[in-house]
């Protein structure tokens, strides 16, 4: 067996499993974990695009998942649209408003920039948690919105079991893994790079970086923004500390950091381990020691850094390559 | 024919002239070296040139057209390419992914990006280190891939920046021996050194520039027996007998 093949087949093998996990997971608890470890990495993946590609840390992204949930929803309580409709809907308004942060956002570096999302992205939450209607429509404020759970089905994006949230997140997670694949060996993908590792060399040559990363902004605010109507339908009611808050914003980095920012691999490692930290955490500790899960990711995040500090895909990577390089038919070398 | 036009070229930087009217222009496929004590005001003029800063007065007309305001992205696109004095490369990727951000430049297939990278690659003998990443090569061979990036461009017009400071002599001659290669392929070149016996070799023409006024231009052997230039090195009470 070649290399290639052995790659393939073991990534199949990982889809195969990911596919087959809830026949043998029967607790809804348990599959609620993996929704939310699934919709994490597909949050990350999503961030990476421009968090991990371009360099720059956002720390907003919580703004476009709200934004997503109450598009989706607020046309859908209102006006009967459906969900998936309304998730291309939300989409949209994130990538408009997703560049207009962008714009003069871009212009500032490290920590400036990080601080000026966070500031757009609480501005943001402190006005939907002051407004009752905006416009014609009802987003009720602090108090949020409930989906009745009226009409189940796939057309309306809304499930008794947790089953289907489960396949519609992970098909949405492989779909992300496979563009942010084709974007990383794409133009794009080289300039983003570039241009987030040495803006001034990327510019002389002929890379417009401020473009590029208005379009990997863009790209970022409206795959996370899927997510938030995802997040609705899931949980089938949205207010704006679950939907706009900055702890999701924060998650997202911590998972970003410890996995590996700028790899495809390291979104997805990250929550693998971070989410169950999480839950558990919660399950075990909510009473007695809420924040705990927190203070782990802290303590991860500073050994994660002294040891690896481009996050724990580039042991596991190298682990991999060495495991397909032992496995794999070698081809005859003539010297 | 005139590729790089200079007119009456001013750069302030606050209450600092940086460069002083200076008048200049390269002629297609030949190299023009500028020199000057340190301070002198050669990277500013590069830096004009390339469009990262705009200049205060003057005008600069780059294969006819004026470029005064253009931004350093678009004139690579029109066939500027230029190299860093403290190279730049990005370090943690590979120097064929280094090569190939500049072979992007013409063209959004991945293929033709990637032969044209492997070609200059191939012309700057580093093909064998293609794989290696970008931060763990040695000064000389970083010097080299700042080059090879630009190379990839298919510029016009190379501006080189001091790309054999801080190279041993053996690599001096290497350096000299590549862009003599790159002269003899057409290309023309502009280019700031530091190293008197690699510029003088390697120029048609030599412009010198003192507190960003030119002092004195010529072919290498005048401008060396010329009084300002040597005053300007070595200082005033250097006699010359």
């Amino acid at each position: 067996m070649t290399r290639e093949k052995l790659q393939s087949l073991s990534l199949v093998l990982i889809g195969v499993i990911a596919f087959g996990l809830p026949l043998l997971v029967r607790s809804p608890t348990y599959l609620h974990i993996l929704v939310l470890l699934f919709l994490y990495a597909y949050l990350t993946t999503s961030w990476n695009l421009v968090g991990g590609f371009a360099g720059v840390l956002p720390l907003g992204h919580s703004t476009f998942v709200g934004i997503g949930a109450y598009t989706s929803t607020v046309l859908a309580l209102q006006y009967g649209v459906s969900p998936w409709i309304g998730m291309i809907i939300g989409g949209g308004l994130a990538v408009i408003v997703g560049v207009l942060i962008g714009l003069p956002t871009f212009k500032m570096r490290g920590a400036y920039f990080a601080l000026a999302t966070i500031a757009f992205a609480e501005g943001i939450r402190v006005m939907v948690e002051n407004i009752e209607y905006l416009g014609p429509f009802k987003l009720n404020g602090p108090r949020g919105l409930q989906i009745p759970p009226l009409n189940t089905g796939l057309a309306n994006f809304m499930f008794a079991e947790k089953e289907p949230y489960y396949y519609i997140i992970l098909v949405m997670l492989i779909a992300v893994l496979a563009l942010t694949y084709f974007i990383s060996r794409s133009k794009l993908g080289y300039y983003l790079s570039a241009g987030g590792e040495e803006p001034e060399a990327a510019m002389a040559l002929g890379v417009n970086v401020a473009r590029c990363k208005l379009i990997a902004m863009a790209m970022s605010s409206f795959l996370t923004a899927l997510a938030g109507t995802f997040w609705a339908q899931f949980t089938l009611f949205i207010h704006p500390k679950s939907v706009m808050s900055l702890d999701i914003s924060f998650e997202i980095a911590f998972i970003a950091l410890i996995g590996g920012r700028g790899s495809i691999a390291g979104p997805v490692l990250g929550a693998i381990i971070l989410r169950p930290v999480s839950d558990l955490c919660r399950i075990y500790f909510g009473d007695k020691l809420p924040g705990l899960h927190l203070i782990i990711f802290g303590v991860l995040l500073i050994v994660v850094m002294i040891f690896q500090p481009r996050g724990l895909q580039e042991p596991l990577t190298k682990l991999y390559n060495r495991f397909l390089d032992r496995f794999a038919a070698q081809p005859d070398r003539i010297r | 024919m005139t590729i790089l036009d200079l007119k009456r070229l001013v750069k302030d930087f606050g209450g600092l002239r940086a460069v002083d009217g200076l008048n200049l222009s390269v002629q297609e496929g030949k190299i023009l070296g500028l020199i000057g004590p340190n301070g002198a005001g050669k990277s500013t003029v590069f830096n004009c040139i390339a469009g990262v800063y705009p200049p205060t007065e003057g005008e600069i007309y780059f294969d006819g057209t004026k470029i005064n305001n253009v931004k350093p992205w678009n004139l690579c696109k029109q066939g500027l390419a230029r190299t860093f004095q403290i190279v730049k490369p990005f370090s943690s990727k590979t120097v064929l992914y280094n090569v190939m951000v500049g072979s992007y430049v013409t063209t959004d297939k991945r293929s033709v990006a990637e032969d044209r990278a492997l070609a200059v690659l191939e012309t700057l003998s580093l093909l064998d280190k293609k794989d290696i990443k970008a931060g763990n090569l040695t000064i000389a061979d970083r010097k080299r891939l700042e080059i090879a990036r630009a190379l990839a461009t298919e510029p016009k017009l190379l501006l080189l920046d001091e790309v054999m400071a801080g190279l041993r002599p053996t690599e001096v001659d290497e350096m000299v021996k590549i862009i003599m290669g790159l002269r003899d392929s057409g290309m023309t070149i502009f280019i700031i050194e530091h190293i008197m016996r690699a510029i003088m070799a390697l120029s048609d023409w030599i412009v010198v520039i003192h507190f960003g006024r030119k002092i004195s231009e010529g072919t290498p052997k005048d401008v060396a027996s010329d009084e300002k230039v040597i005053k300007a090195y070595l200082g005033e009470e250097y006699g010359v007998s």
